[in-house]
């Protein structure tokens, strides 16, 4: 799965990393080394198991003041989708798309086109190397000529509602992606930007590169599908790889201290891959995305006082260290109590409620992305927040467990809410070129 | 807006004459011979060298408009569904295996066959840059083949005469490959592609002349209504004159100076320029809602809509005398795609009919002009490709059928008022609209110029 080069890691008794190359950058100039170890991350922890070719990536200039990473490739070919262990990178653009072609045939299609365009995209190449016609529109949009693939990784799921009579793929849908129900908070879920047939999830260390990846790919759903909602992310809200610093919110807390990590291979195998055992025998190797577009309320969570800003996370907001004490690392003590008896940690923090500890063992591999869509033209308010997206095994035994906990509990609830989303089973890797994204659901059982 | 279109009539004064759209006069009227399939038409010149039978695999038999030698049409095979035998049985259509690779490109198995019946089944195995292959005879394209994704399979085939063509697999490691035919086909006619396009110009100039001749009477009847001062008159002329106008508006735009005059919004007008044509009218007939001081806009409008009728009379004249100044079929090409951007630029988004909210009665005029022009070309795009042409209609049918939805007989024009689409009556619209645009957009590259 994982390659076997990893990045510096945490240290078996749980100590915090050793300093990696990035840290030395980072006590300097914090964003940008922070960047530089996002990309250097990627490159060693892939996704897709080949042990292909993974291009000579970013060269650091001399000083150590910039690194290039435009040249970094994850490879795309793979027993496994890259994109979900992926070394988080630093921008995703998110979109959901719904068939309007009701042909079996313009679906596999559409599955091919997209599999030759991503193997193409990641690998830094355009939409086609056919030479343009001057009377034709260009065959790519051309907006990423003279960049690099900057990492890019490009994830592809299929949605509950696609498997209804009109592809003849009924009997081949997973129980786990299985609608959720309506879960505590999901209240003011908007229909508009909730659901879709397809999702593609691309991420990337530079935002035109992701967006132009999207861009050409419904592009070429013209005619078979139509863009439902999208979404654009614009700084990493997770950590996937212990190489990887933890990023913080828009409440400007750190978040995912605890996040699975890429190079955790008993923790991926045992709550984000599809393994032997499932209903559906083309999901083997996958996993199952569930986004969720939650609104934050900046200007209110902005008058709240520090302390109670801290009581709602459990955790302090500069260090990132538990209110019971310690480094961020530092195991949480639940137990820990006041002289009078007052859990230090709030029952209904947000990381005590989003605990394993609390949890029953639920895991699940965060990758979210902050997001602002400007202003909201109604309300006058900042329209941003957190796009969640968090891969697992089985939604309804890991993310629906967790969040039917927070959206009922959660004083965090006060100053978020869920506003659009979905749930979509992204299937195992593309082995070549050839093969195609959820190829195997299309041949006979 | 007002940019774009300078742009626009730049580009087609560079050229020679532009080009854009027809529609299908509800009244009937000469315009139907430009109509989908006129059987005396285009393809009278019989059966077509390169006349493309179907093939393999899921075959959607749309009917080829009329003359087309295809009955029906070829749909690339998918995924599993492989294509059947492909047995040389003597006598029979000739079987050739394209295998696309990465490495290597294309190849052809064999690489030389008898003239007659030819059915090539193209296979893609790993090249993820090759989309489509032509069969090529002095550039001019007998056969292609899109969607040729690696894992697919696709077939086609054409009837070919001796001679020596080329197998072109644009992006390739070898891009052009030579395929060599031998003897002389039966029957072989001389019916040729840049036949069925010439006329596909004469008929289509003829439909622009009708719809110019149509207009003119509505226009009438504006200034008489503005002049006898009958506001519900003018208001019923004005939505009566709009869709004519609508339909042409690519060609109208070749003549840059008369299309501000007639067509220009208020937020195009440059500074100290006098604001002239239907929208000033508009304003003042649904705004204003008086026809107080419109007499003199009105007269002027019905001076430009004739001028306009001179120039394009004098390009359909040019067309018919194949003095190569006419209308060109690309540009036929590229003003039935045009009038779409038409549609998604000014009419999606109801900036076009600030004031009449007719915005959707535009919206279908440009969509007919679209369609028309498209018709003109479709015998000739069967020869190319007998996929195209039902591909791209299927869509426009969406396209009409989620319009139709919004016709309404008691509101002016015919179609509810803009005002009352909700975002999601919207979206639906740029969706469909999208559809059919994106193929159409890339119709022109496959017409030789």
């Amino acid at each position: 799965m994982s390659s076997s080069v990893t990045p510096p890691s945490r240290g078996p008794d749980g100590t915090p990393p050793r300093p990696s190359r990035r840290r030395f950058f980072g006590t300097a100039a914090v964003a940008l080394a922070a960047g530089g170890a996002a990309g250097y991350g990627v490159r060693t922890a892939t996704a897709a198991g080949t042990g292909g070719a993974v291009a000579t990536g970013s060269t650091t200039a001399s000083g150590g003041a910039t690194t290039d990473r435009s040249a970094s490739t994850v490879p795309f070919y793979g027993a496994r989708q890259a994109g979900i262990t992926t070394g988080q990178q630093e921008r995703l653009m998110f979109a959901s798309l719904d068939m309007t072609s009701t042909d079996p045939r313009d679906l596999r299609l559409l599955l091919g086109r997209w599999a030759a365009m991503a193997a193409r995209f990641t690998s830094g190449q355009t939409v086609s190397s056919s030479p343009d016609k001057p009377e034709q529109p260009p065959f790519d949009s051309g907006e990423v000529l003279d960049s690099g693939p900057y990492s890019l990784t490009i994830t592809v799921g299929l949605g509950a509602s696609l498997f209804d009579q009109r592809f003849g793929l009924a009997g081949r849908m997973p129980a786990a992606l299985a609608p959720l129900g309506t879960i505590p908070g999901d209240a003011v879920l908007q229909p508009e930007l909730t659901g879709g047939d397809l999702c593609i999830q691309a991420c990337a260390d530079d935002p035109q590169v992701v967006f132009h990846a999207i861009r050409n790919m419904v592009r070429a759903a013209r005619g078979t599908a139509v863009l439902r909602w999208s979404q654009l992310g614009f700084g990493r809200a997770s950590a996937t790889g212990a190489g990887q610093s933890t990023p913080r919110n828009l409440f400007g807390f750190k978040d995912g201290t605890n996040n699975i990590h890429a190079d955790d291979v008993s923790a991926t195998s045992d709550h984000v891959w599809v393994g032997r055992k499932t209903d559906q025998a083309w999901m083997r190797g996958g996993s199952y995305l569930v986004a969720r577009k939650i609104r934050m309320e900046i200007e209110s969570w902005d008058t709240d006082e520090l302390s109670d800003q801290e009581k709602i996370f459990g955790r302090t907001k500069v260090r990132g260290d538990p209110l019971t004490g310690g480094t961020e690392f530092t195991p949480i003590a639940f137990d820990k109590a006041d002289a009078d008896g007052t859990p230090v940690i709030d029952p209904a923090s947000h990381v005590r409620l989003a605990s394993p500890e609390e949890n029953g063992g639920v895991r699940i591999l965060r990758r979210g992305y902050n997001y602002t869509d400007g202003q909201d033209p109604q309300t006058g308010k900042l329209a941003a927040g957190l796009f969640f997206i968090a891969y697992q095994r089985n939604p309804h035994l890991q993310f629906k467990v967790l969040q039917a906990r927070l959206g009922s509990s959660d004083l965090m609830n006060e100053y978020i809410a869920h506003i659009g989303g979905g749930i979509w089973a992204c299937p195992p890797g593309v082995a070549e070129a050839g093969d195609w994204f959820a190829k195997s659901l299309f041949t006979p059982v | 807006m007002f940019t774009l279109r300078r742009d626009r009539a730049r580009r087609s004064a560079a050229t020679t004459g532009l080009l854009a759209a027809g529609a299908l006069l509800l009244s009937g009227c000469a315009a139907k011979s430009v109509a989908t399939g006129s059987p005396s038409g285009p393809a009278a010149s019989g059966v077509a060298s390169s006349a493309v039978a179907s093939s393999a695999g899921a075959s959607s038999s749309v009917a080829a408009p009329a003359g087309a030698a295809a009955s029906g049409a070829a749909a690339s095979g998918a995924g599993s569904s492989s294509p059947g035998s492909s047995a040389a049985t003597p006598g029979g259509p000739a079987s050739v295996a394209i295998t696309i690779t990465d490495a290597k490109g294309c190849i052809a198995s064999p690489d030389t066959v008898v003239a007659g019946a030819v059915t090539f089944t193209v296979k893609n195995i790993d090249a993820t840059g090759i989309t489509e292959l032509e069969l090529l005879s002095d550039q001019r394209i007998l056969g292609e083949r899109e969607n040729l994704t690696p894992g697919f399979d696709s077939t086609f085939s054409v009837t070919v005469d001796g001679g020596s063509y080329q197998i072109y697999c644009p992006g390739g490691a070898t891009e052009k490959i030579p395929f060599t035919v031998t003897g002389q086909a039966a029957d072989v006619a001389t019916g040729s592609t840049a036949t069925l396009l010439q006329t596909a110009t004469v008929h289509y100039s003829t439909y622009v002349d009708n719809q110019i001749e149509f207009l003119i009477p509505p226009v009438q009847e504006l200034v008489t209504a503005i002049k006898a001062g009958d506001l519900a008159a003018a208001q019923a002329a004005y939505a009566r004159a709009r869709p004519f106008y609508e339909r042409i508006e690519p060609v109208a735009e070749s003549f840059p100076d008369l299309d501000s005059a007639i067509d220009l919004r208020i937020g195009d007008v440059e500074a100290g320029t006098a604001w002239t044509g239907f929208h000033p009218i508009e304003k003042g007939l649904f705004v204003t809602k008086s026809t107080r001081g419109l007499e003199g806009l009105a007269a002027d409008l019905l001076t430009d809509v004739k001028n306009l009728q001179v120039k394009a009379k004098a390009l359909s004249q040019a067309t018919t005398a194949k003095t190569g100044k006419g209308y060109q079929p690309f540009e036929i090409a590229n003003g039935a795609s045009g009038l779409l951007d038409e549609v998604l630029k000014s009419k999606i988004t109801g900036e076009e009919e600030a004031y009449s909210r007719i915005d959707l009665l535009d919206f279908q005029a440009n969509v007919e002009g679209s369609l028309q022009a498209f018709a003109t070309l479709q015998p000739a795009l069967d020869q190319i490709d007998p996929t195209l042409v039902p591909t791209i209609s299927s869509k426009f049918d969406a396209l009409v059928a989620v319009l139709d939805t919004y016709r309404d007989a008691k509101a002016l024009g015919g179609w509810t008022p803009y005002p009352e689409l909700t975002a999601a009556d919207k979206k639906k619209l740029t969706d469909a609209l999208l559809a059919v645009q994106e193929p159409l957009s890339a119709v022109s590259a496959k017409i030789t110029r």
